[in-house]
């Protein structure tokens, strides 16, 4: 087995909003958005051994590793205030860890007779994917595993080639749009969203997009023309394709997003009704 | 006498009680004027100490606890003492069951069986479109709710995934009625995934149906089983003359030794005796009160003494543990750590062991064996938790809470539950939990029941009652026998915070009076 790593800032063993039945979920390190309204503002940064976190500490839990570039963490005397995570300058954390193909297989294997499949997430988890070609082959070559369904969930923010590889691996992709106008898009990013447009055409086409989902977020993305071509977008999209519109939460967002606004219901009902215009069959959450 | 003309008048005048309750706890007091079956000193001693817990049956035991007539056969060679032919249609069998079922005698009063419904309803269909089915079988649901107001009534559908189990788990998520209590008989090889969805879609509205382990349960029956009241898997056309269950948190209280000795010595000493109060019981209703040779269901063949059988249960599992593991001067408990779960293993074998040891009279149904049973507990159970549950908040992760309790699931021939509690955004992936349900039988689960968190029914263990009619039976009593119980379990144990929860029956209600 190969011996490539990654960054792997968590597993939920049983997650039931990642994809139908109950699935595995895999979350990896470092993303390529700065969304403002990221929950996991913490998986966003790699770490970069600058020492805030162990300075921090108030149970003195984490320790500088030089030597092997790393932090270590003393899991019996942390408590967990995660005040490290908020006073990462990287939106990093000291928690997430390095795992092989081997390492991930053996944690699926433990809980594979309850499970419909894996989802890997993120951060961005499509920046990983060669990482993520040898652990699906890997799945699918396993007696034990192969039935598994395997989704990617994505910001699509990614170049057409990565994808092409996985494709045949996976059962499909899960895939957010913040924004049509590429101005918005930036605002709530920090990056333009040329690559995630071409991406959700691509997989469509592909017949690999499984869900596309848009989150409604007060004074960036809610006016009527915005919303207007984000529908016009789902629509042309397979029927198949699930759509989802997300009311955008602001618990758990970073301090300085907290200006952020959730969107009332009037608002909500605004946005639901130029999708049911469009003709379009969305689920709201 | 003077003490018992109290608490007749009491029942008498409470206002929170409707006619008919009374009447059961009236028939509840007489009974008790009546001595207790034959028994050692020392067992009524632990009986008066609730050590021994005969879950208020009553003094004299003039009716068995549990009965699972032979529906089907009743309905193929019909009932001379109810004047019933056999039914040649749909409505005809429909009514000939409704007219059964208020005839069948339970501790509650109410038939705590009412029949593996599709498959009996099945040959009556003929020509029936579903909507047909649809609006017959929603009256009948409607007559079994208000006839028979107990939780405890329960109801079987499956394994075979048919038009009658989908109808009826339909008109279950359009009633959202308490009662009739649903059990689906479930076996990957022969019920279709569409059919366990439909029921999981039902358990988000209503929290029923349970779901069976079909294979392992018939593996352990000679015939056919029915689910029964709370959990309880029992022989069709038989049943249990009583269900005795021991208190292991007040043995090992009793206990001054270690976890050795507590297995060699004090354990077996209570079962035994445990076993002897099931003994005296069975006789006396078969013996004394000749229930199997006057009864009308046994005289018709409808049931069977030789289908009977009797029932030990116990509850308390995790406190006895978790004391005995202090006692060793370790902090571990069960549902945690693998050493305490290692213990509990010991002790329910071991307990298992005793019971099949035990030749009972009477107990045919089983090979002369008591039915082994992990009791879901009641409302009196403040400190003990059910069966062999783990405690209620401290249920680790659903897969490690299902690896530490599966590998004893299979003792238990005569029923055991444990509840899984799943937040509300499971609703919008009813595949998930067909997943786990899977995943739990594949690990030697016999039973799955799962709650949702804010639904308006709530599981207390077996049985099921209403939110609002628990507030509602506060204020104003409530049609339903079973919220008194629910009531008193929720102000013991705080099932709004639910994971699990408690049984209830009537009978406790009654000795209050």
């Amino acid at each position: 087995m190969s011996k490539l790593q990654a960054n792997i800032s968590g597993i939920i063993k049983s997650s039931v909003i990642d994809g139908p039945g109950n699935r595995m979920v895999i979350f990896f390190q470092e993303c390529n958005l700065n969304c403002m309204y990221c929950h996991n503002s913490h998986t966003i940064g790699l770490c970069n051994l600058c020492g805030t976190c162990v300075d921090t500490c108030p149970t003195n839990s984490l320790q500088i590793d030089s030597k092997n570039k790393r932090i270590i963490h003393n899991e019996n005397t942390c408590t967990r205030c995660d005040e490290c995570l908020n006073v990462c300058p990287e939106n990093s954390s000291p928690f997430y860890k390095q795992m092989s193909v081997e390492d991930i297989i053996s944690e699926i294997l433990e809980v594979k007779d309850f499970i419909s499949g894996i989802t890997v997430s993120g951060g961005e988890v499509m920046l990983h994917a060669p990482f993520l070609g040898l652990l699906f082959q890997e799945i699918k070559l396993h007696y034990d595993l192969k039935h598994l369904s395997i989704l990617i969930d994505s910001n699509g923010n990614i170049e057409q080639e990565e994808w092409e590889s996985l494709l045949p691996l996976i059962d499909g992709v899960m895939l957010d749009i913040k924004a049509y106008s590429a101005k918005t898009h930036k605002q709530i990013t920090g990056y333009s969203n040329e690559k995630v447009l071409k991406s959700i055409e691509y997989l469509n086409d592909k017949n690999k997009l499984k869900e596309l989902r848009f989150v409604l977020t007060p004074n960036y993305n809610n006016d009527e023309s915005e919303l207007r071509e984000i529908a016009r977008l789902m629509k042309s999209v397979s029927p198949n394709v699930g759509k989802t519109l997300i009311k955008m939460r602001n618990h758990g967002i970073r301090k300085e997003f907290s200006f952020l606004r959730e969107a009332n219901t009037e608002e909500m009902n605004f946005a639901k009704n130029i999708f049911v215009q469009a003709d379009i069959d969305i689920l709201e959450i | 006498m003077e003490e018992i003309k109290d608490r007749v008048l009491q029942v008498l005048t409470d206002g929170n009680l409707d006619y008919r309750q009374k009447k059961h706890h009236l028939a509840y007091i007489a009974e008790s004027t009546q001595d207790y079956p034959v028994i050692s000193k020392e067992a009524t001693e632990a009986l008066n100490e609730k050590i021994i817990c005969d879950l208020f049956e009553g003094n004299a035991p003039y009716r068995p606890r549990y009965v699972l007539p032979d529906y089907a056969y009743a309905l193929k060679n019909g009932v001379n003492y109810l004047e019933l032919e056999p039914p040649t249609n749909f409505d005809e069998a429909i009514n000939f069951l409704s007219i059964l079922y208020i005839q069948v005698p339970s501790i509650t009063g109410y038939s705590v069986y009412l029949g593996n419904i599709d498959t009996l309803l099945l040959d009556y269909v003929g020509d029936l479109s579903e909507e047909e089915i649809y609006n017959k079988l929603k009256l009948f649901w409607r007559f079994i709710d208000r006839t028979l107001p107990d939780a405890f009534v329960h109801i079987n559908i499956g394994p075979e995934d048919n038009a009658i189990a989908r109808v009826i788990l339909r008109i279950e998520r359009e009633l959202k009625q308490v009662v009739p209590n649903l059990t689906l008989k479930y076996d990957p090889e022969i019920t279709s995934d569409e059919l366990l969805l439909e029921a999981n879609k039902t358990v988000f509205e209503v929290a029923k149906p349970h779901i069976a382990n079909h294979k392992m349960t018939t593996s352990d029956f000679k015939g056919e089983y029915g689910v029964v009241s709370c959990y309880n898997s029992l022989p069709v056309g038989g049943g249990s003359h009583t269900l005795i269950r021991l208190n292991l948190k007040k043995i090992t209280d009793l206990h001054s030794g270690n976890a050795e000795s507590f297995i060699s010595g004090t354990l077996k000493k209570y079962c035994e005796m445990t076993l002897d109060v099931i003994e005296a019981r069975s006789k006396y209703l078969v013996e004394c009160v000749k229930y199997y040779d006057t009864d009308f269901l046994a005289k018709e063949g409808i049931i069977s003494l030789d289908n009977f059988s009797a029932m030990f249960g116990f509850y308390g599992l995790a406190e006895c543990v978790n004391q005995l593991m202090k006692r060793s001067g370790k902090e571990l408990s069960y549902g945690k750590d693998k050493e305490a779960n290692q213990l509990a293993h010991l002790i329910l074998e071991e307990m298992k062991k005793i019971v099949d040891a035990r030749e009972l009279p009477y107990c045919k149904g089983n090979n002369g064996k008591a039915f082994f049973h992990a009791q879901s507990g009641i409302d009196i159970d403040i400190e003990e938790s059910a069966g062999a549950r783990i405690p209620i908040g401290s249920e680790p992760d659903i897969y490690t809470h299902i690896n530490t309790v599966a590998p004893h699931h299979h003792l238990f021939n005569g029923g055991i539950s444990d509840i899984f509690h799943f937040d509300e955004t499971v609703k919008r992936n009813p595949s998930a939990i067909v997943d786990i349900i899977k995943g739990a039988f594949k690990k030697g689960m016999r039973m799955f029941t799962f709650n949702l968190s804010n639904g308006e029914f709530i599981r207390i263990t077996g049985y099921l009652v209403r939110r609002s009619d628990l507030k509602e039976f506060r204020e104003e009593g409530s049609r339903y026998g079973s919220a008194l119980f629910a009531a008193n379990s929720m102000d013991n144990a705080n099932v709004d915070n639910r994971v699990s929860k408690r049984v209830i029956s009537n009978e406790q209600v009654a000795s209050k009076y």
